[in-house]
C-alpha cells in the first residue's frame, strides 16, 4: 500500500464520526483521478468505521462496480439498512446493488418488504424499477412500475417512470400515453414531458400526436401535443389543438401559462405559417390578461399577424378595439396600404397626423409613395412623399425619377441619398442601379424608366422584354450590357419558362465581352442558374472560363466558392 | 510510392542526383515556384496542385524550408491554368532557380523530388457524412483522389492496393466511441452500432471488438510490410489499445456482453502497438474515454484539461528530411483543437517515437512520427484543426473559408510525404 494511502486511512481512523464522514475526500480524489482500487480501500475503512456512511457506501457502489466486485458491498449494505431501515437511501442503494448483482428474484423480494414497511409509498416501485431500468432491463422495469401502480392506484402513479422507461426502450407511443397520464394528474410537467417526447424520431410524430391529441386526452395532453406539432415544425395543426383546449380551459391560470408558453415556442418558428399562430396566440393571450399587458400583447400580436400574411387578421384584431393606440394606428395604416385601399389610408393619414409619432408618419408616407408606384401612379407618388426632405424620401424620388426615364435626377438622388437611407436591401438596391446608371451615357431614356417601372409593378415577363427592347437602344459598351445583366437576372430569378431567356441573355453578354462587369457577371449568374438547377457539370466550364478570362475580377472569388460547390469539393452552406 | 521502393532507389539517388551534374552544361528548365509562405492565396489547394503535376508525370520538388514548405513544379499552360482556377498563387521562375538553389544548400533547407502520386485510402464506414472527417475534407478541397475502405477491404488485404492509408474516428477498441449509454436511444448511435454487429457477423467474428482488433491487426501488418499510416482523433489512441489487447478483454459490457478484464493493465502487450506504452485503460463505461494516453480527456469530466496551442519542432532539413516535411508550414505555434483523442501523454510514448509537435511545458505532445518495419506511421491528436470545440451534430467545416489553415496544412504534409523520393536519413 502506498504511503499516501496509509496515510489518508491513518486520519479516517483517527477522527472523530461526524469528521470521519467528511474524511472520505480523498477517496473522492482518488476515483477522480482513476485509480478505484485505493478509492475503494479508502470508503471500505470508513465503512468498517461507520457502517451507515451513506457517501462511503455511494463511493464503495461507484468504484466496486468499476472494479467488478460488486458483490463485496452487499454484505456492507445489507448491514447499513439492518441498523437503519428506515433510510430510503439505503433501501435504494440496496435494491441497485442486487440489480448490479444480477439477483432479480432477491430484488424483487427486497422491494417489495420495503413496500410493505411504507405501504402508502412509491418509492419502494420506484428505486425498484429505475434498478432494473438502468441495468437495460426495460420488461422487468415495467412489471416492478406497474406492480406498483396496481398495488396503490391511480392511474398516474409512477407515470413518468413508466414514460421515461418506454422512451428509453424506443416505444415512444407507449411513452406518449404515460406523459398523458402524468400531465393529467400534475400540469407541471408538461414541458417536460414536451421536452421528452420532442426527441421521437419523425416516422413516430404522427403517431404519438394520434395518442396525445385524441378525443379522450385531457386537456393538459392535449395542449403538450400541441407544443410537439410546434416542435416538428406543424404550427396550423398544433394550433387547432391548442384552440380547442381554450374553450375548456376558461381563463383559469394554467390556460394563461400554456397559451404565452406556446405564443413564445410558436415565436422561434421563422416561417410564415410560425407568426401567424403565435400572433392568434398572442391575441387570445391578450384577453386574458390585464391592461396593459393586454395592449402590448395585441400591438405584438398585430405585428406577428403581418409578418405572417394574415391582413385580414390583423385588421380584426386592430378593428375589434376602437381605443388603439399609436401603434395600432399605424398597424392599420399599413394594412391598408397592403390592402390597396391607398385612398382611404391617404385620408386617415392626413387626419390621424398628432395621432402618430414622425417615425411612423415618414414610414406610412414611404410605404404609401411605394404602393402608387405598384399601381404606375407616379404623381400621387411623388404627391404622398409631400415635403418630406429625409434620405429616405430622396431615395424614393430618386426611383420616380428613374421611372419617369430622367435618369440624370434619378442619378443625383440616389447619390445625394447615400448608401445608408432605408435597409440594407433598399441600399443595395440603389447602388446596384447607380452602377448600371453611370454605364449610360444618355440623360433620359423614357424606355428604360418605363421596363424599369413595370417591374416595379411587379409584371416582370413584360418587364423582360421592356429591358431587352430599351437596351437595344443603348451601345454595347454603353450601358446595353448591363442592362441585359439585369433583364437577365429577373429571368433566372423568375426561372420555369422564363430559364431559356435568362440563358439566352447572359450567353450574348459573355460573347459580346469587352470591358466592364458584365460580362463575367453574367457568365456568373449563369453558372448559378446551371448549378441550382441540378447541372453542376454544366456549370464549371462557364465558371472555369471566368476566372481564366477575367482574372482581375471581383466576381472571381465568388466563381470559385462556387466552382468548389460544383465539384463537392465544400459542403453546401 | 511504399518505403521499401524508396529504399531500392537509395543506390541511384543522393543528394547529387538532385543537383545537375557537373559535366553536363546546366541549363534551369522555366518551372513555377509555388510559395508556401504567407504570399500563397491558397496553401491547402497548392498541395493539390503538386500532387496532380506528379500524377501526370510530371517532375516536382518540394523545397523543404523555402519560403515555408514550397513546390517547384514545371512551368506548363495546363498547371499555370490549374493553379489560376484554384487561386493558387505561383512564381515564374528561370533565370532564378540557382539563386534558389544556392539559397537551399547554404541553410537548413533541401530539395525533395516528389515523383509518384501515392494511392490514398480513407478508413470509413460506407455511409460516413463525407464532411465529418478532417482528411477527407482536405483531400476533397486540395482536389486529391481517394478512395474510401472499411473492415471488408482491410481483412480482405484490399490495403496492399494503396500506398497511404488514413484512419480517423474510428474506435479501434469496439465501443462505439464509448456513446453507446450516452446517446444511447439516438438514431445516429443505433445506425452505428447495427453497421458494426452487421459486419462483425459478415466476417465471423462473434463481437464487433474482436473484429476491430483483427483490423487494428490488418492495419498493424500494412505498415509493416512498407505502408504509409496517418491517424487522428480516437483511431491513434484505440488501434494502439487494440493491437495491445489482442488478448485481453478491454470493452465494457455493452459491446461485447462481458465486463473489462479488471486486470487488464497489467496483461497488455504493448510490443505489439505503434505508438504507446505502459497505459492504463478506462474501465467505466460511462466516460468517453479511452485510457490516460490522451492528455486533454476532455468528456473526462474534471480531467479535462484546457486547450492551448502546439508548437512544430524543427528539425535539420538535409538529415531528417522525413520529419521535416511533415512540420512544413508558415507558422510555428498552431492553436490546439479536441478531439476524442486530442494528445498523446509525454510518458505513455514509446522511446524512438519522433515528437513533431508539441505543447511546450505540458506532460502532452500533439504529433508524432515513428517507423515500423518497412513503413511509418504519424499520428495527430484531435479532430477538426479549424473547428477546435468540435461536438456531435456540429455544421461541416467550409475549408474555402480557411485556405491558409495551419492544421490543415499538417494533414496534406503526410499526403504528400508518401510521394517524395527517399533518401537515405544521416541520424
Amino acid at each position: 500500500m502506498k504511503r499516501s494511502i496509509r496515510l489518508a486511512l491513518g486520519v479516517v481512523l483517527a477522527l472523530p464520526p461526524l469528521a470521519r464522514a467528511q474524511a472520505i475526500g480523498p477517496g473522492f480524489e482518488l476515483e477522480r483521478s482513476g485509480r478505484y482500487a485505493d478509492a475503494a480501500t479508502i470508503y471500505f475503512t470508513t465503512v468498517r468505521s461507520d457502517p451507515t456512511n451513506l457517501p462511503a457506501l455511494l463511493g464503495l457502489e461507484r468504484t466496486l462496480f468499476v472494479l467488478n466486485r460488486m458483490t463485496e458491498l452487499l454484505p456492507l449494505v445489507q448491514n447499513a439498512r439492518a441498523r437503519f431501515p428506515e433510510s430510503p437511501a439505503l433501501r435504494s442503494l440496496e435494491l441497485r446493488v442486487y440489480a448490479a448483482l444480477n439477483q432479480t428474484d432477491s430484488l424483487e423480494a427486497i422491494a417489495l418488504r420495503w413496500a410493505a414497511s411504507v405501504p402508502r409509498s412509491d418509492a419502494p416501485y420506484r428505486e425498484w424499477g429505475l434498478a432494473l431500468a438502468d441495468r437495460r432491463m426495460w420488461d422487468e422495469a415495467r412489471r416492478a412500475y406497474l406492480t406498483g401502480r396496481k398495488t396503490l392506484g391511480g392511474e398516474g402513479t409512477l407515470a413518468i417512470e413508466l414514460a421515461e422507461l418506454e422512451q428509453r426502450a424506443g416505444n415512444w407511443e407507449a411513452s406518449a400515453a404515460e406523459w398523458a397520464r402524468a400531465v393529467t394528474q400534475a400540469a407541471d410537467v408538461g414541458p417536460n414531458a414536451a421536452s421528452q417526447l420532442a426527441d421521437a424520431p419523425a416516422p413516430m410524430h404522427e403517431h404519438v400526436a394520434r395518442i396525445l391529441t385524441g378525443p379522450d386526452a385531457s386537456v393538459a395532453a392535449r395542449r403538450v401535443g400541441a407544443e410537439l406539432l410546434l416542435a416538428w415544425g406543424q404550427p396550423n395543426e398544433a394550433w387547432v389543438v391548442m384552440e380547442q383546449t381554450l374553450g375548456q380551459g376558461g381563463g383559469d391560470s394554467d390556460t394563461q401559462v400554456a397559451l404565452r408558453r406556446f405564443a413564445d415556442l410558436a415565436g422561434t418558428l421563422p416561417t410564415p405559417e410560425g407568426h401567424r399562430v403565435r400572433g392568434m396566440a398572442l391575441t387570445r393571450w391578450a384577453d386574458l390578461v390585464p391592461s396593459p399587458v393586454s395592449e402590448r400583447a395585441r400591438a405584438e400580436a398585430v405585428h406577428e399577424l403581418l409578418e405572417g400574411g394574415d391582413r385580414a387578421g390583423a385588421r380584426r384584431v386592430l378593428e375589434a378595439h376602437a381605443d388603439a393606440t399609436a401603434l395600432g394606428q399605424a398597424s392599420l395604416l399599413q394594412i391598408l396600404i397592403a390592402d390597396g385601399q391607398l385612398d382611404v389610408a391617404e385620408a386617415r393619414l392626413e387626419t390621424s397626423k398628432t395621432a402618430l409619432t414622425a417615425d411612423d408618419r415618414g414610414a406610412l408616407r414611404l410605404a404609401l409613395a411605394k404602393a402608387r408606384i405598384a399601381r404606375g401612379e407616379l404623381d400621387r407618388a411623388d404627391a404622398a412623399l409631400g415635403d418630406d426632405s429625409s434620405v429616405a424620401a430622396i431615395a424614393q424620388r430618386g426611383w420616380i425619377a428613374l421611372y419617369r426615364g430622367n435618369l440624370k435626377d434619378a442619378m443625383e438622388a440616389f447619390r445625394v441619398a447615400g448608401p445608408y437611407a432605408a435597409d440594407r436591401a433598399a441600399a443595395t438596391e440603389r447602388t446596384a442601379m447607380m452602377a448600371l446608371l453611370q454605364r449610360i451615357q444618355e440623360e433620359s431614356s423614357p424606355e428604360l424608366g418605363a421596363a424599369l417601372l413595370t417591374l416595379a409593378r411587379g409584371d416582370s415577363v413584360a418587364g423582360v422584354a421592356a429591358l431587352r427592347r430599351a437596351a437595344s437602344r443603348l451601345p454595347v459598351q454603353g450601358g446595353r450590357l448591363e442592362v441585359l445583366l439585369l433583364a437577365g437576372q429577373v429571368a433566372a430569378q423568375k426561372g420555369g419558362e422564363q430559364e431559356p431567356t435568362a440563358v439566352a441573355l447572359f450567353d450574348e453578354i459573355v460573347h459580346a465581352g469587352g470591358e466592364g462587369a458584365a460580362p463575367p457577371a453574367a457568365e456568373l449568374e449563369w453558372a448559378r442558374l446551371l448549378v441550382r438547377t441540378g447541372r453542376s457539370a454544366e456549370a464549371i466550364p462557364h465558371l472555369e472560363h471566368l476566372i481564366l478570362t477575367y482574372p482581375n475580377s471581383a466576381f472571381v472569388p465568388e466563381a470559385r466558392r462556387v466552382l468548389e460547390r460544383a465539384r463537392g469539393a465544400i459542403p453546401k452552406s | 510510392m511504399k518505403r521499401r521502393d524508396f529504399v531500392r532507389t537509395l543506390g541511384t539517388y543522393g543528394l547529387g542526383g538532385l543537383l545537375p551534374s557537373f559535366t553536363v552544361p546546366y541549363r534551369p528548365l522555366p518551372s513555377l515556384l509555388v510559395p508556401m509562405d504567407d504570399a500563397q492565396t491558397d496553401h491547402l489547394k497548392a498541395y493539390g496542385l503538386a500532387y496532380r503535376a506528379i500524377q501526370a508525370g510530371l517532375k516536382a520538388e518540394w523545397l523543404l524550408n523555402y519560403r515555408g514548405g514550397s513546390f517547384l513544379i514545371p512551368d506548363l499552360d495546363a498547371l499555370r491554368r490549374d493553379a489560376a482556377l484554384n487561386g493558387i498563387w505561383f512564381e515564374p521562375v528561370d533565370s532564378g532557380i540557382p539563386a534558389v538553389r544556392g539559397e537551399i544548400e547554404a541553410n537548413n533547407m533541401d530539395a525533395v523530388p516528389l515523383e509518384k502520386a501515392p494511392k490514398v485510402a480513407v478508413y470509413a464506414p460506407p455511409n460516413a457524412a463525407p464532411w465529418d472527417d478532417a482528411v477527407t475534407m482536405a483531400l476533397q478541397y486540395a482536389g486529391i483522389p481517394f478512395t474510401k475502405i472499411w473492415d471488408a477491404e482491410v481483412m480482405n488485404g484490399g490495403l496492399r492496393d494503396f500506398d497511404w492509408l488514413h484512419l480517423h474516428h474510428e474506435d479501434f477498441t469496439g465501443q462505439y466511441s464509448k456513446f453507446f449509454l450516452i446517446y444511447s436511444g439516438m438514431t445516429w448511435l443505433g445506425e452505428m452500432v447495427q453497421r458494426n454487429s452487421d459486419m462483425a457477423r459478415r466476417l465471423g467474428f462473434q463481437t464487433v471488438p474482436d473484429l476491430k482488433k483483427a483490423v487494428a491487426r490488418g492495419i498493424h501488418g500494412y505498415v509493416e510490410n512498407g505502408g504509409f499510416l496517418f491517424a487522428m482523433c480516437t483511431a491513434t489512441e484505440t488501434i494502439d489499445l487494440a493491437l495491445a489487447a489482442e488478448h485481453v478483454d478491454i470493452a465494457a459490457t455493452f459491446a461485447d456482453g462481458t465486463p473489462i478484464d479488471p486486470d487488464a493493465d497489467a496483461k497488455l502487450d504493448w510490443s505489439r502497438s505503434f505508438a504507446f506504452t505502459n497505459a492504463h485503460v478506462e474501465p467505466n463505461p460511462l466516460v468517453a474515454s479511452f485510457s490516460d494516453i490522451d492528455g486533454h480527456q476532455v468528456n473526462g469530466g474534471a480531467r479535462r484539461q484546457p486547450l492551448g496551442a502546439f508548437t512544430l519542432f524543427n528539425f535539420s532539413a538535409k538529415i531528417d528530411p522525413v520529419p521535416t516535411m511533415l512540420v512544413q508550414n508558415h507558422r510555428q505555434v498552431i492553436p490546439d483543437f479536441y478531439g476524442l483523442t486530442t494528445s498523446f501523454t509525454r510518458n505513455r510514448l514509446k522511446p524512438g517515437v519522433t515528437i513533431l509537435a508539441e505543447e511546450e511545458g505540458a506532460p502532452w505532445v500533439k504529433y508524432i512520427h515513428g517507423d515500423l518495419g518497412k513503413g511509418t506511421w504519424t499520428f495527430f491528436g484531435g479532430h477538426d484543426p479549424e473547428d477546435p470545440q468540435h461536438q456531435i451534430g456540429d455544421p461541416p467545416t467550409d475549408l474555402s473559408l480557411h485556405p491558409h489553415s495551419s492544421g490543415y496544412r499538417l494533414i496534406l504534409n503526410n499526403v504528400l510525404f508518401p510521394a517524395a523520393k527517399k533518401r537515405e536519413l544521416k541520424t
